[in-house]
């Protein structure tokens, strides 16, 4: 598909807006044209063309790595498009600045939170828009926050809180509030309803409503459909750094949005989870406490694969980190195969054979700058033992198996591990606990950012381990690959499980019902 | 909205910290130990020494401290940005033979000003590397401290200078008295770098961009220029103090900054500032300092060994950094994971 | 960067951000050579310079003297490399070198020579072990700990050493050092072989044993490597112990080199050593580094000391140039240190 060119809707294809509330031909307020970015040899965004027009919703949509970010990121200034054009009311935007931007009435709500969080919540909603060597006052700013918080219908917010301390959900509320604040022309909300609860998101459509409403435009990036269902107006669906598609309000169906995100020839496929053969339990834990959890008590059968769902910020990250021994955790029973322990650091879990791919993987997965050999062979380094080449040479087999069984892309286990991409490095941290003996292995979003075939091969992976009878507990932001490739899910709500579906009850909506804190009636 | 606010009341924020209070505000920037550290220490020294309180005594321990405590001041703005100074030793040798040497050739003023003006220009020649060279600070400061030391070295190769006991008088003397006046300069720029960082927009930038310098950037802030001017800020704070040294040595001496490098980071580090950036008080530095400062003073009039000082701060520093991590770690043993 | 610690001939490096095709088959070429190879060049180049301004200056005799100079401040950062890598800096090498060479001398009258070097390596590694508790189980930064460690000792040893009875240097230990020795056929003092064999076998266990390679991943990503399942922290304190133990090895070999020993004989080896890491292609954030690279570092800051005696250019110059040289090693590659 070529690139396909946006905004040269007609009026026809506007429908299901009250007549009136709109002018008749819509007026461009920003021009995007064929922006690019490259990041080395990514290109994270390739020829993507559109328009947002004057008091319009428009959604971009797409899966996780489809560029959506990086081009909110481009109209924000936060990050310079390699080539390409971005006009402002009839102007062109100086890239690659955000008090630029801000200045041409472009404002932006970031997904990661572009909040300090050793500043208070006045300092964060004030500082931006001040000159620096202007006078700060601590009590002004504090008084401008509440109004401007009281104002937006966040009264429940303390000015003088660090960011720092308030909740996930909190800190996003006031990231949203900063963008608001000086009503912009166009407010781009860069995946802002992520850490939102239902009333919360209810919140943001009231404040997108009343934005639209009064001329400003709002750009609203997500792969939530049913939040773009109710807001977008027009919206564009990008794929793999592409425009892939665009609609208009009430002309799409769920399933040809999926279809656009996913693309055509490479339409998603979960593979089903593998038949259970025993009923031996590899992992299980009471009553697992540790900060943002509380009280949770899970089994994990040796063979199966438990999902666990929730929202941002409810303890997924720190159950694993728990069950890992990366955060100090209590249990009343807890058991590995069979064995019972009282608690675990992470040297101890390799011991008992339980394997954790960490969210981050830059930062908690690859030494980036040492050999994707070497980034594999980490957990298995022996202090007294060969190292170094040496090392690599006699696992040589396995390395290439698993390099091929992943089928990662690079020139050979002496490349640096820096050098890969996203989806490769990805495939390296999860590959280091491959045919090693597994008897768990904790998953945090591993398919997070990558692309659709990096995807699928990881899919294939972890199905494959599971066959193999190792316990799969994968923590996954997409419902879809806890709906099928998940044997059983657990979802997460405040730090404790809320509910757990299986079989029937295993479906899409009751995953997000839950999620939301609405435990369904059984 | 009451929908929001249950959302908000099912997490409550207990640790809510209001900036409106100082003592939250020490506790946030980790000046409750160093103050408390040096209440103590001036208890026990006052207890050991009543005749700290003399005039004499009182201008003698000023001349001591002020130099440390406003290099440390200088140290801290960098750090305060997330960066390291190693060359601030050199860059207070500099200042202080550029001062000594001026004396000599053009009016007291225009000294000052030429001593504070290459204070100005070392800093921001580190600063020019660190914000818009995209290098690391501890790596740009080790290379100037060789550069700085160098030209300390030409400008001036042994002790000497210019200096008067006018001058002596006029900076460490006594005001009025029991009221040292070196104690005053280093109040004057004391406060005035307070209301700099915490009543101006840029002293917040400077403590936000060491907190997280993407953030800032995302926000629309200009980190970079916000990274330089705190390091020529550093450097000018550091000026002062090479003044102050060399006033009150009534010398000007090309190694006399050494030792101050590994002394400023200690205060800072006693001072509870976080070396990561962001976080670190003024008057904890300054309290610090003056602990640390004191410590060979107060030996000497207790009767013990005055090299025991060395080994009493490296303690005083383990402990005071130290206590609440392990205080932390016992707290978790105890409670467990109740929280 | 992978492995900058391999040896020569490592054909996988490669830069990790694909630049621009032009320049990228230059680059391709350029990072065949590994790192550590880069000082050795520079060094051969400013030997070369040497000889061009001064052509009685390519002599072997000329070479073996630079390059004996060389390795003393080599084995002095050979600590410093291991810390670095692991990304901590050691602030405590000069008064480890100090202490260690004080208590070898000291201990030589009870333990005789060989008891008293064994002595001397243990102190070397109690301050090893001490920094490297404070730093994996307190979590106090590096510098901090290692700053005050250094302050710590100082005290430490102005208080226990007798340095008037600590005079006599023992015949095995110049016998080692300063003695001549013939090797290759050459006239050279004995430290020249001993600190290169003392490279070859650090550099083997850097780059091809377990713990070695798992120092490189705690430099590179502390976190990755805790979530890998490698015991961090006594990785951590093994590599202090390890930078430790060469510091003291360090000040030995100085006070047989040298044949006399002081409270401040380690004081240069502070920036100095961390000089001829950095120029020896360390990165200072840590994960990248070899000894072979910081051999190499401290030839070329060997050949500007010959350079500039030679040239008569006076020490200011040399510690000029020596900033100059850090600022352009950082400059080339300081910056790709984190993504």
């Amino acid at each position: 598909m070529t690139d396909a060119q946006l905004g040269t809707a007609g009026p026809a294809q506007i429908p299901f807006q009250p007549e009136g509330e709109r002018p008749a031909r819509p007026e461009a307020l920003l021009v995007a044209t064929n922006l690019v970015k490259s990041y080395g040899p990514v290109h994270a965004v390739q020829g993507v063309s559109f328009q947002c027009n004057k008091g319009e919703v428009l959604a971009l949509v797409g899966e996780n790595g489809a560029g959506k970010s990086t081009v909110a990121k481009m109209l924000a200034g936060a990050v310079a498009p390699t080539s390409g054009s971005i006009a402002v009311n009839g102007e062109p935007l100086i890239s690659g600045s955000v008090k630029k931007s801000r200045q041409s009435g472009v404002r932006c709500a970031f997904q990661e939170l572009a909040l300090v969080a050793d500043w208070t919540v006045a300092e964060n909603l004030s500082l931006p828009d001040g000159a620096p060597h202007h006078r700060f006052s601590q009590k002004k700013s504090v008084a401008a926050a509440a109004e401007l918080l009281g104002t937006l219908d966040l009264p429940h917010i303390d000015p003088r809180a660090t960011v720092g301390s308030l909740s996930l959900a909190d800190r996003q509320l006031v990231e949203i509030a900063r963008a608001l604040a000086g009503g912009p022309e166009l407010l781009i909300l860069d995946e802002a309803s992520s850490a939102l609860t239902p009333p919360g998101v209810a919140w943001l459509f009231q404040r997108i409503r009343e934005l639209t409403a009064e001329g400003g435009s709002v750009i609203y990036v997500s792969h939530r459909l049913g939040e773009i269902a109710e807001i977008a107006d027009r919206g564009a669906v990008l794929r793999d750094g592409k425009v892939a598609g665009e609609f208009v309000r009430g002309g799409w169906t769920d399933d040809e949005l999926v279809s656009l995100m996913a693309g055509r020839e490479a339409a998603r496929f979960f593979p089903d989870p593998p038949p259970r053969i025993t009923d031996d339990v590899a992992l299980s834990v009471s009553n697992l406490k540790s900060d943002g959890v509380h009280g949770i008590g899970l089994s994990i059968g040796a063979g199966e694969i438990l999902g666990v769902g929730g929202l941002q910020g409810h303890g997924q990250a720190e159950l694993l980190r728990a069950l890992f021994g990366a955060a100090p955790a209590t249990a009343d029973s807890w058991t590995i195969a069979g064995r019972t322990i009282s608690g675990t650091t992470p040297v101890r879990s390799v011991r008992y054979g339980v394997g954790y791919v960490p969210e981050d993987r830059k930062k908690e997965g690859l030494a980036l700058e040492m050999s994707v050999g070497e980034n594999l062979l980490v957990p298995w380094f022996k202090a007294y033992q060969l190292g170094g080449r040496p090392l690599l040479s006699r696992e040589r087999g396995w390395i290439s198996g698993i390099l091929d069984a992943l089928s990662v892309r690079t020139r050979g286990p002496k490349e640096a591990a820096g050098s890969l991409s996203g989806g490769n490095q990805q495939k390296l941290v999860f590959g280091r606990w491959m045919d090693r003996s597994r008897t768990v292995i904790l998953l945090h979003d591993p398919t997070r950012g990558i692309d659709v075939r990096a995807k699928q091969e990881l899919y294939a992976a972890i199905v494959d381990l599971a066959k193999q009878g190792v316990g799969v507990l994968w923590f996954s932001t997409e419902v879809e690959e806890l709906v099928h490739v998940c044997h059983r899910v657990v979802v997460l709500y405040q730090g404790a499980v809320i509910d757990e579906l299986e079989g029937e009850r295993l479906t899409g909506d009751a995953v997000v019902g839950a999620a939301m804190g609405l435990r369904a009636a059984a | 909205m009451s929908v929001l606010a249950s959302s908000s009341a099912s997490a409550p924020a207990p640790t809510r910290l209001r900036s409106g209070g100082g003592m939250v505000r020490l506790r946030r920037e980790g000046a409750i130990a160093p103050v408390s550290a040096f209440i103590v220490f001036l208890l026990v020294y006052v207890i050991i020494n009543p005749e700290l309180l003399t005039r004499f005594q009182l201008q003698t321990a000023a001349n001591l401290v002020v130099p440390l405590a406003l290099v440390a001041l200088g140290q801290l703005i960098v750090v305060l940005v997330g960066g390291i100074d190693i060359s601030i030793g050199a860059i207070m040798s500099l200042c202080n033979v550029v001062f000594a040497t001026q004396l000599e050739a053009v009016p007291p003023p225009v000294a000052i000003l030429l001593s504070l003006g290459v204070g100005l220009g070392c800093g921001l020649f580190n600063g020019l590397l660190v914000a818009y060279g995209g290098l690391p600070a501890i790596a740009v400061t080790l290379a100037s401290a060789f550069i700085f030391g160098s030209l300390a070295s030409e400008v001036l190769d042994r002790p000497g200078g210019g200096l008067t006991k006018e001058i002596y008088l006029a900076t460490s003397g006594e005001l009025v008295p029991f009221l040292p006046v070196s104690l005053v300069y280093l109040a004057i720029v004391a406060v005035l770098l307070w209301l700099l960082l915490q009543r101006t927009a840029l002293g917040r930038h400077i403590y936000g961009v060491g907190s997280n310098m993407e953030s800032v950037r995302a926000a629309g802030l200009n980190a970079r220029l916000t990274k330089l001017i705190a390091f020529g800020l550093a450097g000018m704070v550091t000026s002062v103090g090479a003044m102050m040294l060399a006033a009150s040595t009534v010398t000007g001496d090309p190694r006399s900054g050494d030792a101050y490098l590994l002394s400023s980071i200690a205060a800072v580090a006693l001072a509870g500032a976080a070396f990561t950036g962001g976080r670190g008080s003024i008057i904890g530095t300054v309290l610090a300092a003056c602990t640390l400062g004191l410590i060979g003073n107060l030996l000497f009039f207790a009767g013990i060994n005055s090299y025991w000082q060395y080994v009493i701060s490296a303690l005083i520093i383990f402990t005071v950094v130290g206590l609440p991590v392990i205080w932390s770690k016992i707290a978790f043993a105890v409670k467990g994971a109740r929280a | 960067m992978t492995v900058s610690a391999a040896p020569p001939n490592n054909p996988s490096v490669e830069t990790p951000q694909g630049k621009l095709r032009g320049r990228a088959s230059i680059k391709q070429a350029a990072s065949l050579v590994p790192r550590s190879v880069w000082p050795l060049l520079a060094f051969l180049v400013l030997f070369a310079v040497g000889g061009v301004i001064r052509p009685n200056l390519i002599t072997v005799e000329s070479l073996i003297g630079t390059a004996t100079f060389a390795i003393i401040l080599a084995i002095a950062s050979f600590g410093q490399t291991i810390a670095v890598i692991q990304a901590g800096i050691d602030l405590s090498v000069p008064n480890t070198i100090g202490f260690s060479a004080l208590s070898f001398l000291g201990l030589v009258g009870p333990l005789g020579p060989a008891g008293a070097f064994v002595g001397a390596l243990a102190t070397g590694a109690v301050i090893g072990f001490f920094n490297g508790i404070v730093v994996s189980k307190l979590g106090l930064t590096p510098i901090v700990t290692t700053i005050a460690m250094n302050g710590l000792l100082f005290g430490v040893i102005l208080l226990v050493f007798n340095f008037s009875e600590l005079t006599a240097i023992p015949e095995f230990i110049v016998a080692i050092t300063s003695a001549k020795v013939s090797f290759l056929g050459l006239e050279m003092a004995a430290v020249l072989p001993l600190g290169l064999a003392l490279m070859v076998v650090l550099q083997l266990l850097l780059s091809f044993t377990g713990w070695g390679r798992s120092l490189f991943v705690v430099g590179s990503a502390a976190e990755a490597a805790r979530l890998g399942g490698l015991p961090v922290d006594r990785i951590r304190v093994g590599g202090y112990v390890l930078s430790g133990v060469l510091a003291a090895f360090a000040g030995i070999v100085i006070v047989g080199y040298y044949q006399q020993a002081s409270a401040t004989m380690g004081a240069g080896y502070l920036l100095s050593s961390v000089a001829a890491v950095v120029v020896g292609g360390a990165s200072i954030f840590g994960g990248r580094g070899s000894v072979v690279g910081t051999v190499g570092g401290a030839l070329v800051l060997a050949q500007v000391s010959t350079l500039v005696t030679v040239l008569n250019l006076g020490a200011n110059i040399q510690q000029l140039i020596y900033g100059v040289i850090i600022l352009v090693v950082i400059s080339l590659y300081g910056r790709q240190g984190r993504g």
